[in-house]
């Protein structure tokens, strides 16, 4: 029960950064000079003043327990008096000033089973989505899938062997939470179906009007079905993007026969010689292979080795398809191109090959 | 009831490996948490049936706010009542993703306490997501964190939880205080985060350089990423440096160079700044030596998204270049007028970006107060389906212009 | 003569009331419902305030269905007991 000594706050936001941040980095604030990467997953900064911070950096997993986040600051406590950081890619972040405590700190992530890598030409850890864990939405899950993935390619988190960076992502569907459409590899979760409608529920659970309305191709109209208002939907006019589902519970998707994920290539979001550019569909469907979706993790095996083994030093999966052509990326990861390639949205025109650069 | 666990043949398959299991971290706090037996159990289920068994709710949440707690319930609450609420709560954390011990050791204890004591640290947008309670535990759960000063973030159609790279604390590239800016943005934007009144969500990502660390470009509507104007500072001694260690500068620096406004003789590192796309190319591969110019700000970008439900765009240019000094006044002001407008004119579930497609982009500028400048597009257009608005009238054999 | 924000939250909660089961409304929703009928007597701010004081009366919700509504607090469709 709550307690009535208590005066209940709201809107006091969230705790100011500057009691979480370690003495060397008060200190230091704003005055680093450079940074080197020592070794996989460390490296050094060093300060004007001549101060160096030493970062450790593992994957966190993400999907993490209470316990295991206390034992993170055990080793905070343990080795970085008291300071610990998360990155935006779910890696945990472990900084100190006493360079021998590295050594240590990475023996006992390792016998903690986290991984100690992700910086410079590495593949970090993979930004995802809930999946079956805690998602209505979800094509597939995502946490196994990404388990799988990532088990596979450890070699790339762990060493510094690729020509690039690499970023992959997943998201369990085009709601995309894990904004994956700027990845040099994305998983994403689809459905290949029209909603099923619930005509029993419908018009006790949703708005008709915000349904229709909700359909970016124009595909849902009211109808009457058994005397109760309803809706009905012009198959051929569903691209399955599930809006209506989450604007009416009643329209789901969810389909285990054809459920499954698609996989996009080449996106990036840094501006480093090439401006951003968007994901672009390499394989338009995989089947859900629970727990570890064997096709999936070949797949993009498949496609970093490809890109690892060809592409020039320092080029993203998407310099190097532009520069080498998609002809020749399909042919060379002996992908199948099919209609589902080639766009048809908004201005689908934009993305045809307007030129006679032509490879052969 | 029995506290074992329940049988997850396929589930456990995810146990092998080296990379961190999931499956682990739940059957650790299985140890401890009835939900987690019970999210082990439908989870096994959903592996063997190919499909998830959540239903979304929409109504729970805690008293006075509107966003924050994601309402789940089970499909299945019969065979697997523990998990038959299952609601997520987002707590807003703090900038960089900076901790100490003793907050995170107490946030754990209330979630042990109060929730199924699974985490994830973080959600994609930032926050740290406490994955499952009940509805009953919210407002106790929430009690306990106004303790220890962490408060609720964002959900639905409100400003989410604004985001940051670690910006100066860490990082001699950061060209602004991305931590700084975004506190200070967060705390003044309280209320839009708390008390949803847009047509839907509006996200702030603060990036201290070009890397874009957070990904501003692709998954904020408002992206702010730190830039220079002057030249970029070389330090002629490190180059060399770098040159004697066995780098082909050549090769791995002025080749890449997207402006080519770079040249290497052999000896010294010549750029023409006035072409120079402020990429991070020679920077990244060089950091002892060379290092963004002293002449510090932001570039403010609008726009981004992913596809649901107009198609993903990209953030593009608003305002090229702006001090990002406190207390951000303009921006603010800015800001707000954006803000006015969309509440005004956007229709539900309408983003910013795709806002301004349709109402285009010259009628956006005008209305929020903001003279076009030609950074602000890639080319101009390329057809003629020009809307005129200015004109010459004949009046009286003389001709005069006039302003519609 | 301008509303206070009393008699603008009271009007809001007709609005609701009235609308429950037919229309899901939008703060603002409320908002440009207010400005119109009480046209040069309400502003923005005063209808914020009405809003903030009928969701932490409890006499309204917010809720969610892939947009955020003001609704009469209900059980919802999806609520296990």
């Amino acid at each position: 029960m709550a307690e009535p000594t208590q005066e209940r706050r709201t809107d006091y936001g969230p705790p100011h950064y500057e009691k979480f941040l370690p003495p060397i980095i008060k200190k230091n604030y704003g005055k680093w000079k450079y940074h080197e990467i020592l070794k996989p997953g460390v490296m050094v900064h060093v300060s004007e003043t001549g101060d160096k911070l030493y970062t450790v950096r593992a994957s966190s997993g993400r999907l993490i327990s209470v316990d295991k986040i206390r034992m993170y600051c055990d080793l905070a406590d343990k080795y970085c008096d008291g300071y610990l950081r998360f990155t935006s890619r779910h890696n945990v972040e472990f900084l100190t000033d006493k360079q021998e405590n590295i050594d240590p700190l990475i023996k006992d992530l390792q016998e903690m089973g986290h991984p100690v890598g992700g910086i410079g030409n590495a593949i970090s850890s993979m930004v995802h989505t809930q999946g079956w864990i805690h998602c209505h939405s979800a094509a597939t899950d995502a946490s196994g899938i990404v388990k799988a993935v990532m088990d596979d390619l450890i070699e790339y988190f762990e060493e510094m062997k690729l020509p690039g960076k690499l970023r992959i992502a997943l998201a369990c569907c085009l709601n995309m939470c894990g904004a994956v459409h700027c990845s040099d590899i994305a998983i994403l979760g689809i459905h290949r179906r029209p909603p099923k409608i619930d005509h029993e529920k419908l018009h006790k659970m949703c708005e008709i009007p915000n349904v229709t309305a909700s359909c970016p191709t124009a595909a849902i109209r009211p109808a009457t079905v058994d005397g109760k208002q309803s809706v009905e939907i012009i198959e051929e006019q569903c691209m399955f993007c599930a809006n209506c589902y989450t604007v009416c519970p009643s329209l789901p998707l969810n389909d285990p026969l054809n459920d499954g994920v698609s996989i996009w290539v080449g996106g990036k979001v840094s501006n480093a010689r090439h401006e951003p550019m968007f994901s672009k569909l390499a394989i338009p469907y995989l089947p859900n292979n629970p727990p570890r979706g064997p096709e999936t993790v070949e797949a993009v095996r498949g496609l970093v080795e490809l890109w690892a083994k060809n592409a020039k030093k320092y080029e993203r999966m998407g310099e190097w398809i532009e520069r080498i052509g998609w002809p020749r990326f399909f042919k060379m990861a002996g992908i199948e191109f099919q209609k589902e390639h080639i766009d048809d949205f908004k201005h689908a025109g934009l993305t045809y090959k307007r030129s006679t650069h032509l490879t052969y | 009831m029995s506290d074992a666990l329940p049988k997850t043949p396929k589930l456990d398959e995810l146990e092998k490996g080296k990379w961190p299991s999931f499956v682990t971290e739940i059957k650790m706090a299985a140890k401890k948490s009835p939900m987690c037996r019970d999210l082990l159990g439908q989870l096994e289920q959903s592996y063997e049936e190919k499909i998830g068994y959540w239903k979304h709710g929409g109504i729970v949440g805690v008293m006075g706010y509107g966003g924050g707690v994601i309402g789940r319930y089970s499909d299945l609450p019969e065979k697997y009542p523990n998990i038959s609420h299952f609601h997520t709560m987002r707590i807003n954390q703090p900038a960089g993703w900076f901790y100490n011990t003793d907050a995170l050791r107490k946030i754990c204890d209330i979630w042990e306490e109060h929730g199924s004591g699974i985490t994830n640290m973080h959600g994609s947008t930032g926050d740290i997501i406490l994955l499952g309670t009940t509805t009953d535990e919210l407002e106790p759960t929430f009690s306990e964190l106004q303790k220890i000063d962490f408060d609720i973030g964002g959900s639905g159609s409100d400003v989410r939880t604004p985001s940051c790279c670690c910006g100066m604390a860490r990082c001699e590239w950061s060209c602004y205080d991305t931590m700084k800016a975004c506190y200070d943005l967060t705390q003044a934007y309280q209320d839009e985060i708390h008390r949803p009144a847009f047509p839907y969500k509006f996200k702030f990502k603060f990036s201290g350089c070009p890397n874009d660390c957070v990904a501003s470009m692709a998954r904020a509507d408002m992206s702010i990423i730190g830039i220079w104007r002057d030249d970029i500072q070389v330090d002629r001694a490190a180059v060399t440096e770098y040159a004697k260690n066995g780098m082909d500068i050549k090769a791995d620096v002025v080749d890449n160079c997207p402006a080519r406004c770079m040249d290497w003789d052999g000896k010294e590192i010549h750029i023409d700044n006035q072409f120079c796309r402020r990429c991070m190319h020679c920077i990244n591969v060089m950091p002892k030596a060379l290092a963004p110019g002293k002449d510090r700000g932001a570039a403010i970008l609008l726009g981004s998204k992913a596809p649901i439900i107009e198609g993903a765009l990209l953030s593009s240019v608003l305002i090229p270049f702006y001090k990002m000094e406190p207390p951000y006044e303009e921006l603010k002001d800015l800001l707000e007028r954006i803000w006015d407008l969309w509440c005004e004119e956007g229709k539900n579930r309408e983003r910013v970006g795709e806002f301004i497609q349709r109402v285009g982009m010259g009628n956006f500028l005008e209305a929020i107060e903001l003279e076009p400048v030609p950074e602000m597009i890639a080319h101009p257009r390329e057809n003629p389906y020009v809307f005129y608005e200015e004109y010459f009238e004949e009046d009286e054999g003389e001709e005069e212009e006039s302003e519609s | 003569m301008a509303k206070t924000v009393d008699e603008i939250a009271d009007a809001m909660y007709k609005l609701v009331k009235d609308a429950f089961g037919i229309k899901k409304l939008k703060p603002m929703d409320l908002t440009k419902a207010m400005m119109e009928l009480y046209e040069g007597e309400v502003d923005k701010k005063t209808c914020k305030a009405a809003i903030k004081q009928l969701i932490d009366s409890g006499k309204c919700v917010y809720t969610y269905f892939g947009g955020s509504y003001v609704e009469i607090p209900h059980k919802e469709g999806s609520a296990n007991e």
